[in-house]
């Protein structure tokens, strides 16, 4: 039991532990701000005419300032390959999430701040007339104009809509049928960001900048008596002892310095920063394409060179094609660091498009690509662990490829004592994608005395037929082809007895189905000592 | 570009179009702002367009994935035939339905996202799209043939003895057998 909380905690707590930091930061927020306009002497008179749809709508603005400025930041890709270790933090739901209480933190400004409209024309001040934003008493009430002319509300409503539009292209379905929908919708958060930036210029909240000399509820010299005696009555109510101060000077207001400039500017502009050396070092040096091979199963195989390049093991690019589109950038991850190459399976329209371009230009001159990257990924990690164990899904090889390429080079150079390696798919053809590379690495494995580093298991989902790898050379996979899916509980009682007392990294790349029950037994594998810590690769 | 399909869009545009709809509605009805049965309206409207949207549609070409317990809303409104199935109808439908939300500040917003729905759901239904209802698959029961009747003659074909002899001076190549399942399928 306790090895399995060992695990637990490798695993979960560090996401967990953000999640609630996050929230925490969240309510804080929330709650001072609330507390400043509920309490604070300079939003009296404010406070008093709006009550409480302006704590609500202020304290709401302030968690989405909080929130649009820690959007960015997962963005900034090169940044976070940079501090590696990151991936496993930033979860794809953790995302999700965030953006869905985003979405209701910004229904909830807007309903505070319609409720503010109101107030501000039902509790037109005439003593205050600097505080108003009503032309006069009764504006939205009784006349059909909406107070259109004012701005906040203009950019508001704008930003709602681009808003809008950006969160219902962006569900799963929309991306995976899609995708330029998503992506072009995507593009207009610089919109976003441009119409936030005047939103709050606006100055319609205004505090009183002068309350030493006027504090609030102090008794003015040539107010008319009737609100001389309102006042004073409920000051008498509050606290009959006290003397009444006279104010020395009219309440002056003044609108707020747009505190959104001060919590946005930074990570925009460290966004803007990192897109700017992304294009620079894209666009400086040119990709050559060497070659382009076709595999079964519509794969595709394409080898580059880049100077100057020079990726780790694991890592991945984004591809841009302006044959194809000028705008768009897919991920694919290398399978060899150099010449480095991609493949690739056809299943997703841009992946087609570009695999139709370039086979078919094979023979005469190849289209150009641009290359950006390489940015960092949890496949990286698999040499930090003296056991793992990646776990692969059909094209979801790859990024393993890349790994068992550069065990092939030199495996001694890294921490890595044992891969365990476990290929499912569902044509038997898939398999001959990496049937060399897996027999010269069992081969080198061999001849460098070191058989039990490498351990290959392949499944084939498919139960039909009679199927098997017939050819000579890779009688090393045929003997180790299984027919059927995987028991994964068989394969990690397997390990954990292997490998006791030891931290196994546990690699997946592939279907959802898979990485889930890797991800519940890595957490609940109670018979051993050994603690299994999940990673999983994560880009649609 | 390739095929898009705008009504897969339109479909969660006009959802969260609703909910906006909705809300926009409450806070109108609850702040008994002027003219508050439109935000009455907006309440109702959007609601029945949240019903109306919940079951997506069927993919012309891929794998549809169904929202959590759509399968009654599909019956619903599949019930309806025509109307549902053409967009040209639901479009107008939208439009028509976000117009009085225009008169009143509070569900101004939900106007102008239901109407923007109402335009894509026009683009799906001019590129020739329509509804189509997720059903589930019935599962035809593996029916034996009447081949069961007759046990094989001969013997299933094997490799000729040269190929079946195992080669124990290359350990690598003996292949052995697991004593206990290693598949599920087996």
């Amino acid at each position: 039991m306790s090895v399995a909380l060992k695990s637990w905690r490798a695993n979960e707590g560090p996401k967990h532990l953000i999640t609630m930091v996050w929230i925490a930061a969240n309510v804080f927020l929330f709650w001072k701000t609330f507390m400043v306009y509920f309490s604070e002497a300079q939003y009296y008179y404010l406070h008093k005419m709006l009550g409480l749809g302006l704590c609500i709508s202020r304290a709401s603005a302030s968690v989405l300032n909080f929130n649009c400025s820690l959007v960015l930041l997962p963005m900034c890709r090169s940044l976070l390959t940079f501090l590696r270790g990151s991936q496993r933090l930033l979860n794809r739901r953790t995302v999700f999430h965030t953006c869905l209480t985003y979405a209701v933190i910004v229904l909830v400004h807007v309903s505070a701040h319609l409720v503010n409209m109101v107030s501000f024309s039902v509790r037109y001040s005439e003593d205050f007339p600097g505080l108003n934003v009503a032309q006069y008493r009764g504006q939205v009430t009784h006349t059909d104009t909406h107070m259109d002319i004012f701005f906040p509300g203009v950019t508001g409503v704008l930003l709602v809509l681009v808003l809008f539009l950006m969160f219902t292209a962006s569900s799963y379905c929309i991306r995976v049928s899609s995708y330029e929908i998503f992506w072009y919708t995507h593009n207009l958060f610089i919109v976003f960001y441009v119409i936030l930036m005047v939103h709050v210029a606006g100055g319609a909240l205004k505090y009183q900048s002068n309350v030493e000399t006027h504090p609030p509820g102090c008794v003015q010299n040539n107010l008319s008596s009737w609100t001389n005696h309102r006042a004073a009555g409920e000051k008498g109510t509050e606290s009959s002892g006290a003397p009444q101060t006279v104010c020395q000077e009219e309440a002056r207001f003044q609108p707020h310095f747009p505190q959104t400039w001060l919590w946005v500017s930074a990570p925009l502009c460290l966004y803007c920063a990192e897109r700017f050396y992304r294009f620079i070092r894209s666009s400086a040096a040119p990709v050559t394409i060497v070659s382009v091979i076709s595999h079964p199963c519509s794969v595709v195989e394409l080898r580059m060179l880049k100077s100057g390049f020079k990726p780790h093991p694991g890592q991945y690019i984004l591809l841009n094609c302006p044959s194809v589109s000028s705008f768009e950038n897919h991920p694919f991850t290398l399978t060899t660091v150099s010449p480095f190459v991609l493949v690739w399976k056809c299943v997703f329209l841009p992946t087609c498009n570009i695999s139709n371009l370039t086979v078919c230009c094979a023979f005469s001159s190849h289209p150009r690509v641009h290359v950006d990257g390489p940015f960092g990924s949890p496949s990286e990690e698999v040499f930090n662990y003296e056991v793992s164990l990646c776990v692969a899904g059909g094209i979801g090889v790859t990024p393993f490829a890349c790994v068992l390429q550069a065990l092939f080079d030199d495996w001694r150079q890294y921490k890595l004592k044992r891969l365990y390696f476990v290929w499912v798919c569902r044509d038997l053809q898939s398999f001959y994608w990496f049937a060399d590379l897996l027999c010269g690495l069992h081969e080198r494995l061999w001849r460098d005395n070191r058989p039990d580093y490498l351990n290959v298991q392949l499944y084939l989902s498919n139960t039909q037929g009679l199927q098997s790898i017939s050819e000579e050379r890779y009688r090393f996979l045929s003997s180790r082809l299984r027919i059927g899916r995987p028991k994964w509980k068989l394969i990690f009682q397997e390990i954990g007895r292997a490998n006791q007392l030891k931290r196994v990294g546990v690699f997946c790349c592939g279907p959802k189905g898979i990485s889930k029950a890797l991800h519940t037994l890595c957490n609940s594998n109670p018979h051993t000592e050994t603690a299994f810590e999940y990673n999983k690769e994560s880009f649609s | 570009m390739g095929k898009i399909e705008w009504a897969m869009w339109a479909n969660e545009q006009s959802l969260a179009a609703g909910l906006i709809y909705a809300t926009g509605g409450i806070v109108g009805v609850a702040g008994q702002f002027r003219g508050w049965q439109f935000a009455a309206f907006g309440i109702a409207a959007g609601v029945f367009v949240c019903l109306l949207e919940y079951p997506r549609s069927k993919r012309r070409k891929g794998t549809s994935v169904e929202r959590t317990g759509q399968y009654c809303f599909t019956v619903c409104v599949k019930a309806f035939g025509p109307l549902t199935r053409n967009y040209y109808v639901r479009a107008f439908l939208h439009a028509a339905l976000c117009v009085p939300g225009g008169f009143m500040l509070a569900t101004v917003l939900g106007c102008v996202c239901l109407g923007i729905a109402s335009l894509i759901y026009l683009s799906a239904a001019i590129h020739g799209e329509h509804w189509e209802p997720i059903l589930p698959r019935t599962e035809q029961p593996k029916s034996v043939g009447n081949s069961i009747k007759e046990p094989p003659q001969n013997p299933p074909p094997r490799p000729p003895p040269e190929l079946r002899r195992k080669k124990v001076d290359k350990l690598e190549t003996a292949v052995y057998d697991n004593p206990m399942s290693v598949t599920i399928n087996e």
